[in-house]
């Protein structure tokens, strides 16, 4: 297991500078503005907007520029200053990082607690009236776009513009440290929102795989050994139908750990997400590449950590 | 190694997701403000009896620009520069068109020969901590010379200082045609007699004194990082540490900007009231949120441009919650006149009477926020009037705010096509803003074409690819830019029309003049009129040249914006109209 570990980390750092080059030709590659134009504004000239190439060192060549970033990161993990603000983007990501973090990590306590018990009920009451309601629900919970859904709640119990004024609303979040209990309030609204449709997600995928797996041969022998029928779902069945919604998680969460877009735009909440977001539509490179690796960064442990976890979810799986 | 297969598809994910936005950019809704009630200049709210204390909450959804008052050049720059830096000379809120002596201790003192201007500065004016030394000329001086740093890379410092002695060459050292001979006294010497020009754009914040020994260390850094350091001269400042550090206190990057009270501030040495204790400024809060919480809130402002659903909301329900700031900018469709077809002026005529300009300052939001506009000088800038004020010059293809078919068919006829309609069969190249309403006015403008028989490709990408990669550059002949707009830097209707009409303007790259007109008459007529002193005298001048732009029909003007401005009833709002009408932190007060 632990030579197996360190042959994946290894791989995850070739995987790394594999996405620094991807995200560095396509900001090269697809068209965007110009980030020294964008800087320079109206009424720049040609030697204004040269000068600020300069400045960003934007007048390099791709690959020098690539070199320097590269040997930035890998020496110091320095990622660099914005382009609009000349803020450290490390300084910057660490700032935004506790936000995405209690977002994420709220989201996917709550999806959890709702997908698994429904996904686990539906699974034993297949075709009852309990899973078609709840299948329903989660079809609707898939299909509601999140922004739409983060409005609507807004619109209805925000504090300040809503119309059952119940919960803070948009601009509200405190960092944890400051004030526990406003951290709290402001993310309950952003934690359903992003829960929703993932959770809809998990029960139906739960769903599907513990009916599968009410069918394997192991179940049949538990049963026959008289085992009451919820230890057969709970400790046969549920354990072994978990690993897909492993893989799943592990991607959701490294996804998730690298900005929740939409609902930090819609809650304004200060996340990764949203300072990706304002750095795409600047031209911001930078911040873009930084977030994107960090996300990457995310993704790969988290996948790593689904792997450790399959081994002690299922016994057959063993890594060499 | 199965793993893998699933880390390559995520990074997969996060690098395609990361790019597809990318691609995509962005989009901004922009929706301007009215002619009728609660716009009239006259109204303007100017501040008198505000109750001091207090901290106002500002919510944007866009973030600061600039922070560094010699590059602020935006209008959400200008909302805290305004407030805590002190140019020359500036506005009064309620006053787009008479600037006042702010750091100026009275109005500039031009030559005759309009070759020098002197500025005498107030004593008594403090930099706030840690600098808190008194402010001399020699920190205007350097102020303005900074501009000329590369590291500091000041957009429009060539365009308004550009004739003072030396500034040809320029780098950030001392100029030659600057000179101090006391401290309170400041003379520039100018290479050409632009005395009148020069003096008009003091109100610019790169006049705003700039301390050199505390200064130049972060100017010496590529890119200059003086903003994220700076100290204040207004009543207010960017929240700091005591080592003047404000990046990651006073302003955080994309969360948030405090604005404090400047403790060196003296109220003695200022037109401005300054009633509040403060500014709580919450950035990348949504559009249509920061709307109702300004409608519906305690002491908020919406320091952006409302939404049209925010518009029509605050004017049906909050009509005392809303302004609308007349004289923001205008708005045409540019037609390529270098490249056929439309270096043939009868098709250009054509398509400035067939254009229904009405219609697309319906979509806009109508009347309230987009008057038709009939020529370029936009209302509340000199030589309006001169321009033929809101009728226009008269022209028979600038009559019809909806549009003339018949007078269109009658100049298509003239341009050599006898049925009316556009025989040609190259395509013409459409190039417009995503996001509405921008790209239904494009679709609009596209529409019009097909009409008269062009056959088009329309691109609709986002508004700083259309400005920087599209309509920006020549050498890509794009035919027809229908999203492109201008507004004035300062009251002087040169900065309306030289840098967008005027043939030298033309650039290879980051090119304003977007129909790339080059008409020798017009070209020397603003050599001339650059040259005039006297607001009369200039008003009338390019009161001409916007006529002889206009009769040209390179563009179709079809707005002049009136920008809505919301804000809660608990607060006493002071609307800059000078900065398109959001409210003067210096003015506002709350109830």
């Amino acid at each position: 297991m632990g030579r197996y570990i360190i042959r994946r980390l290894l791989w995850a750092l070739v995987l790394l500078v594999l996405v620094i080059a991807l995200t560095f030709a396509i900001f090269y590659l697809l068209p965007s503005a110009d980030p020294a134009q964008l800087r320079a504004g109206r009424n720049a000239t040609a030697q204004n907007i040269a000068d600020i190439r300069h400045n960003l060192g934007l007048d390099k060549p791709v690959y020098v520029q690539f070199w320097d970033y590269l040997k930035a990161v890998v020496l110091h993990f320095d990622l660099g200053y914005s382009y609009q603000s000349d803020a450290s983007v490390k300084s910057l990501i660490l700032d935004r990082l506790p936000a995405t973090v209690s977002l994420a990590a709220g989201a996917i306590v709550i999806w959890m607690l709702v997908g698994i018990p429904v996904g686990v009920i539906s699974a034993v009451r297949r075709r009852s009236l309990l899973d078609r309601a709840a299948m329903t629900v989660a079809l609707i919970g898939v299909s509601v776009p999140v922004f739409w859904l983060g409005l609507v709640l807004l619109y209805l119990f925000a504090a300040d513009i809503g119309k059952f004024p119940l919960l803070p609303g948009a601009n509200t979040y405190v960092p944890l440290t400051s004030d526990p209990v406003k951290w709290l309030t402001s993310l309950i609204m952003p934690w359903f929102v992003l829960a929703a449709s993932s959770a809809a997600v998990y029960a139906r995928l739960l769903r599907g795989s513990l009916i599968e797996t009410m069918q394997e041969d192991y179940i049949r022998t538990a049963r026959a050994k008289g085992l009451l029928e919820r230890t057969v779902v709970m400790r046969h069945g549920l354990r072994s139908a978990l690993t897909p919604l492993v893989t799943v998680m592990g991607l959701d969460i490294g996804v998730l750990l690298g900005g929740a877009l939409l609902t930090e735009t819609v809650f304004n909440v200060p996340g990764i997400g949203r300072l990706n977001y304002e750095a795409i539509v600047h031209s911001d490179y930078p911040i873009i590449q930084g977030t994107v690796l960090v996300a990457a960064i995310f993704i790969i442990l988290a996948n790593i950590a689904v792997d450790i976890v399959y081994a002690f979810l299922d016994p057959r799986v063993r890594y060499s | 190694m199965p793993g893998t297969v699933r880390i390559a598809l995520g990074v997969g994910v996060a690098v395609v997701l990361a790019a597809a936005l990318a691609a995509c950019g962005s989009s901004k809704t922009t929706t301007s403000g009215a002619a009728t009630a609660n716009s009239n200049p006259a109204n303007a709210n100017n501040g008198a009896g505000g109750k001091r204390g207090g901290i106002l909450k500002v919510v944007t959804n866009e973030d600061a620009q600039h922070l560094d008052p010699g590059l602020a050049y935006f209008t959400i720059d200008y909302e805290y520069t305004y407030a805590t830096q002190r140019p020359l000379f500036s506005y009064k809120p309620n006053d787009q068109t008479n600037p006042v002596a702010d750091l100026a201790a009275g109005p500039p003192q031009i030559s005759a020969d309009n070759k020098t201007v002197t500025v005498h500065i107030r004593p008594g004016v403090h930099f706030s901590p840690p600098v808190n030394r008194e402010v001399t000329t020699a920190d205007v001086a350097y102020a303005i010379e900074r501009g000329f740093n590369p590291h500091v890379a000041n957009p429009y410092i060539g365009v308004y200082y550009g004739n003072v002695v030396g500034a040809d060459k320029a780098n950030g050292g001392p100029l030659a045609g600057i000179k101090t001979p006391d401290k309170y006294t400041i003379v520039f010497s100018l290479t050409k007699p632009t005395g009148g020009l020069l003096a008009a754009a003091f109100v610019l914040p790169v006049s705003a004194p700039v301390p050199k020994e505390y200064a130049q260390k972060f100017d010496a850094h590529t890119p200059s990082d003086y903003g994220n350091y700076q100290v204040a001269t207004g009543p207010y400042k960017l929240q700091s540490d005591a080592s003047g550090k404000v990046i990651g206190i006073g302003y955080q990057p994309g969360k948030h900007i405090t604005l404090v009270r400047n403790p060196n501030w003296s109220a003695a040495t200022d037109y401005r009231p300054a009633y509040l204790d403060g500014v709580d400024w919450s950035i990348g809060v949504p559009p249509e949120i920061a709307g109702r919480q300004a409608l519906t809130g305690t002491h908020i402002v919406d320091g952006d441009t409302p939404t049209a659903t925010i518009v029509k909301l605050a004017y049906q329900r909050y009509r005392s919650q809303i302004f609308f700031s007349p004289g923001s900018g205008n708005r045409y469709v540019a037609l390529n006149t270098q490249v056929p077809p439309f270096n043939n002026v009868n098709l250009r005529k054509a398509v400035f009477a067939a254009m229904n300009r009405k219609q697309m300052g319906t979509v806009r939001g109508g009347l309230l926020v987009a008057t038709p506009a009939t020529h370029f000088i936009y209302p509340g800038l000199s030589g309006f009037e001169e321009a033929g004020g809101i009728a226009g010059p008269g022209y028979d293809f600038t009559t019809s705010p909806t549009g003339n078919m018949a007078v269109a068919t009658a100049y298509m006829k003239k341009a050599g096509y006898p049925s009316g309609r556009y025989t040609g069969a190259k395509p013409l190249v459409v190039v417009g803003s995503t996001g509405a309403p921008a790209d239904q006015d494009a679709q609009i403008v596209n529409q019009t074409l097909q009409n008269l028989g062009f056959q088009t490709n329309l691109k609709l990408v986002d508004q700083s690819v259309m400005y920087g990669t599209f309509c920006g550059t020549p050498k890509l002949k794009v035919n027809v830019c229908p999203n492109v707009a201008w507004g004035r830097d300062f009251a002087d209707p040169q900065t309306v029309l030289a840098p967008t009409f005027e043939g030298s303007a033309i650039t290879q790259t980051n090119n304003q003049n977007w129909p790339q007109l080059n008409d020798p008459a017009i070209n020397a007529a603003m050599e001339k009129a650059k040259l005039l002193n006297g607001t009369a005298a200039r008003a009338q001048a390019w009161g001409k040249i916007d006529d002889m732009v206009t009769a040209t029909a390179a563009a179709v003007p079809w707005s002049w914006d009136n920008q809505a401005n919301v804000y809660s009833k608990d607060t006493m709002c002071v609307n800059a109209l000078y900065n398109t009408g959001p409210c003067d932190f210096s003015f506002s007060s709350l109830k």
